[in-house]
């Protein structure tokens, strides 16, 4: 028996040790399937070496910067002049927009047409965008073409004709430009907000409507064009293989006839953050869901509060992964998007929470992004949260500066704002010092509990949940006060 | 320094330069001509039929990863159309191992980003994270490559957003209406004439064994490509891919597509209104010769000749000059096997519209008919260059590239050269392309206010 027994634990064993060859044998996955389980921990973090910035300056005063950069034979130029639509004339404002449009728009003997050849036969593409502090102007043309391409800008800029036909051309294109944005609802709830954040402020300049186009004429566009386009409020950054001596020898060979001036600039005053909750609504016919956008002033990039501003901001709002999308879309299901960001500019920033929602939730909606707000004035972060929202801004931030373009629209900013070089040489240590309390100083120091929110919707489908407010101020699309709502009030 | 006009060649010049040319050694006029591509490229295929493209770019610590199945709508049957498009946004909703959402939330914590696109022939899935966040992007992908969390509850969620999005489509896209109704002329079958989105009854009949079966059929390893571009270390590349992707097994290989008619060519002019058109206005489409054969190149550089910049020709006549167009636009769209050179105008009025046909016709005859000029020509050669180069501008547009080159002539050898056929392409080969193609078989498709 007992050899019986022994033969039969035996065969069990051999039995149970077949079948486990067998399993591992038919299924090949099952000896990997603990890799599987859990995500792979994560190598050293990379050493990041940000391509070193050559400056200096022409006779003229016009600086030049060179970022080296050789993975593609393409150049990328920018111009910065360093006025934007702050410098407007109060009663023409837009005119820096005008102004850069116009640009390329025709020089002595050339024709809009010809230059937009001369552009497009190096390969290149020219375009320009204005802020409140900056004008900046964007040359991206095969590396071949560099002398071309400043023979161009040369062109444009010592010899701008601003002919009137061309003024009609870019009255039009931009009157229409802006009557098309009148029916999105991002754009009119941003616009309608900035202009309040920046009632009585020069950088109120920057928001303005399709009226005011047909004012600008050519004595004025030479006017402001005589006093801000100058080598002494300009710069110029290159992006690809060359160097600085190559760059500031082709650069004056076009552009050192250009005159310096002397300027007299002044940096704008500080606006004063909004106190009070204020909730103001614009109608927007047939539209289905509600926009909102509510901020505040907050500081700009210059101010050491900048680094656990930036923390903030993504852990609030940056990612489909912080709070605001997490409870308003995923938790709540109120939201197609909920996101926040801040927008600086030289003397402030402004810190805004934006989300499109259901109609019905629009007053639920708004209760939770500020109690989201609130939970972050009222308690710290959690550590293991403020270490992957900087664990994103580290890991994000060579994405940001891959294409020549964007390398070089990073230094423009640090040019056009006076930043230093070290704003983005020492970016990674700047956000590794943020911790838990500092970020919670950082909120409860600025007002981001008393924010203008603006919602924009369909009237006749939202009106009985703006009853759910206190009192709403009606406004048009252009950010004129028409009347107001009070609860209890028809 | 030369001024533009002078760099172009005179007719003299350009002579003497031809004729220097005969007198070089071979060797010295090939060298003229770049034949590698300005990066490296590994390529190489596993045991289950996956196929590896690395590429190494150590500029920035950042690696970028795609994944692309050779599926789309095209392989869908009828009445099961957006079915592609369901899955690509099921692969989001979880695997095994992997939470729904997770796969987003792993990346976004790195700092990484992500993206999916679906179109008639293929479906990419790219993310570029950290450098030394490879593996965790390794495990992801290949999780969902082997075992797609598919149930009633991720379908039903995943149908409801796809019928959402096809009503908001349809109630905010104008022109999409008559556009589709464009392309079911152009390709007269049903695999590339129904939407990539599908309909609405399609995507509410699909079920859990419908999506089973599709994921199943062509979510396959020995249907994919897997590329990795950026700043990595080679060898330890090779042993992750191995790690996490070898041993997922190779499946059935996937039929073919049905494309039986998509070969023909023919004329046709209808009229259809567009419930949101706001203006009139017409769709103009050529079937063209399909990419890298020897007509394409041609056609490619005529593309930049008449619809590409604001001083190609047609957007130089009917928008800048003339002014009877109030928005053109135009490109040749790419498809497996076939091409189409497509314009899309819109116009003030209807006599605006037919003014604007007329000089449409009148400069293609101009391109059939006399020589284009050599500075027009270096031009549009620029343009395309400037373009061409633009597709591998950062890491995740270089492993797109090369994965749509690479599914679409299963091999990247030839890469290499590819852009200097382009660039050769000569004034007579513009002339005998333009007529080739530039027929009386072309579909017009007028369309009117509703």
């Amino acid at each position: 028996m007992k050899t019986n027994s022994n033969s039969q634990n035996n065969s069990k064993v051999f039995l149970f040790f077949l079948l486990s060859i067998l399993l591992i044998w038919r299924n090949p996955l099952s000896s990997q399937e603990r890799f599987r389980k859990s995500p792979p921990y994560p190598e050293p973090l990379p050493e990041l070496e940000l391509p070193n910035i050559e400056s200096g300056f022409l006779s003229n005063g016009l600086g030049i910067s060179v970022i080296h950069k050789d993975n593609l034979p393409v150049i990328s130029l920018r111009l910065v002049i360093l006025s934007g639509e702050s410098s407007s004339p109060e009663k023409l404002p837009g005119m820096a927009t005008f102004v850069a449009n116009m640009l390329s728009r025709g020089a002595l003997n050339l024709s809009s047409s010809e230059i937009e050849e001369m552009i497009e036969f190096i390969g290149g593409n020219f375009s320009s965008a204005v802020f409140p502090d900056y004008s900046l102007f964007t040359f991206t043309f095969l590396e071949e073409y560099l002398d071309e391409a400043l023979e161009i800008l040369g062109k444009m800029i010592l010899q701008p004709s601003f002919n009137r036909r061309e003024i009609e051309n870019v009255q039009r294109s931009m009157f229409y430009d802006l009557v098309r944005k009148n029916t999105d609802s991002e754009f009119i709830a941003k616009r309608v907000l900035f202009k309040l954040l920046f009632k009585g402020h020069s950088y109120r300049k920057s928001i303005y409507s399709e009226d005011i186009i047909k004012n600008f004429n050519q004595k004025s566009l030479f006017a402001f064009f005589d006093n801000y386009y100058r080598p002494n409020n300009a710069r110029i950054i290159l992006t690809g293989n060359l160097n600085l001596s190559t760059a500031s020898r082709k650069v004056s060979r076009y552009l050192n006839t250009w005159k310096r001036k002397n300027l007299e600039v002044s940096l704008p005053s500080l606006p004063e953050p909004n106190q009070r909750l204020k909730i103001c609504f614009v109608n927007l016919p047939k539209t289905e869901d509600t926009t909102i956008y509510m901020g505040n002033i907050v500081p700009p990039l210059t101010n050491p509060d900048f680094f656990p501003f930036v923390v903030l901001n993504q852990v609030l709002g940056g990612t489909p992964t912080s709070h605001l999308f997490m409870n308003l879309r995923e938790s709540k299901g109120y939201a197609y998007y909920a996101f926040s960001e801040v927008e600086f500019f030289r003397i402030c920033g402004v810190f805004y929470i934006k989300a499109k929602v259901r109609p019905e939730v629009t007053y639920a909606s708004i209760k939770e992004s500020l109690a989201e707000v609130e939970k972050i004035t009222k308690e710290e972060i959690p550590s293991f949260e403020i270490e992957q929202a900087k664990s994103y801004l580290i890991g994000n931030f060579p994405l940001r500066i891959e294409t020549f373009e964007n390398i070089s629209l990073k230094v423009s900013e640090i040019k056009a704002f006076n930043l230093g070089e070290e704003h983005w040489s020492k970016y990674y240590e700047n956000i590794m010092l943020i911790s838990p309390k500092k970020v919670f100083e950082i909120a409860q120091k600025y007002p981001l509990l008393t924010p203008v929110v603006v919602i924009v919707g369909d009237q006749n489908i939202i009106i009985d949940h703006l009853r759910d407010f206190k009192e709403v101020e009606v406004y048009n699309k252009k950010g004129i006060l028409l009347y107001y709502i009070k609860r209890g009030e028809e | 320094m030369c001024n533009m006009k002078q760099c172009i060649m005179s007719k003299r010049n350009f002579l003497l330069f031809t004729l220097l040319l005969l007198f070089l050694p071979a060797s010295f006029a090939e060298a003229q001509q770049e034949k590698e591509l300005p990066f490296p490229i590994t390529q190489y295929k596993l045991k289950n039929g996956l196929q590896i493209i690395i590429s190494e770019d150590y500029s920035l610590p950042i690696v970028s990863v795609v994944v692309a199945y050779n599926v789309g709508s095209i392989n869908e049957q009828p009445g099961k159309t957006g079915l592609a498009y369901l899955l690509r946004n099921l692969m989001f909703q979880g695997s095994e191992n992997i939470g729904r959402m997770q796969h987003i939330s792993f990346i976004h914590r790195t700092g990484g980003e992500l993206n999916a696109a679906t179109t008639q022939d293929k479906t990419i899935f790219s993310q570029t994270v950290p450098s030394n966040q490879l593996a965790l992007v390794l495990w992801l992908e290949s999780d969902r490559m082997r075992s797609l969390d598919i149930d009633d509850n991720n379908v039903i969620r995943a149908k409801d957003d796809l019928i959402e999005e096809i009503h908001q489509r349809k109630a905010t896209d104008p022109y999409l209406e008559s556009y589709l109704y464009f392309d079911q002329l152009l390709f007269p079958d049903f695999a590339y004439s129904h939407p990539v989105i599908g309909t609405e009854a399609d995507v509410r009949d699909i079920t859990v064994e419908d999506v089973k079966s599709f994921y199943s059929s062509y979510y396959i390893p020995n249907n994919a490509v897997l590329c990795i571009t950026g700043n990595i270390n080679k060898r330890k590349t090779k042993s992750l891919i191995q790690k996490y992707f070898e041993t997922i097994p190779e499946g059935k290989k996937p039929p073919p597509p049905d494309l039986a008619k998509s070969s023909e060519r023919t004329a046709k002019v209808e009229t259809f209104r567009d419930s949101l058109a706001s203006a009139p206005g017409f769709y103009l489409g050529y079937r063209i010769a399909p990419p890298y054969t020897v007509d394409f190149y041609p056609l490619a550089i005529i593309e930049y000749i008449l619809l590409r910049g604001e001083s190609s020709r047609l957007y130089k006549r009917l928008v800048k000059k003339e002014r009877i167009a109030f928005q053109m636009s135009g490109e040749i769209e790419k498809k497996e096997d076939l091409a189409a050179l497509k314009i899309f105008v819109i116009n003030n009025n209807e006599v605006m519209m037919e003014r604007s046909q007329k000089a449409i016709f009148s400069e293609i005859n101009k391109l059939k008919s006399s020589f284009i000029s050599e500075e027009e020509l270096i031009r549009s050669k620029n343009m395309f260059k400037m373009d061409y180069i633009k597709q591998y501008a950062t890491t995740v547009d270089k492993a797109i590239f090369l994965v749509e080159t690479h599914l679409a002539k299963n091999s990247l050898d030839f890469l290499g050269d590819e852009i200097n056929k382009y660039l050769a392409v000569t004034p007579s080969d513009i002339i005998g392309i333009a007529n080739r193609y530039f027929t009386q078989e072309r579909i017009l498709l007028n369309i009117r206010i509703k």
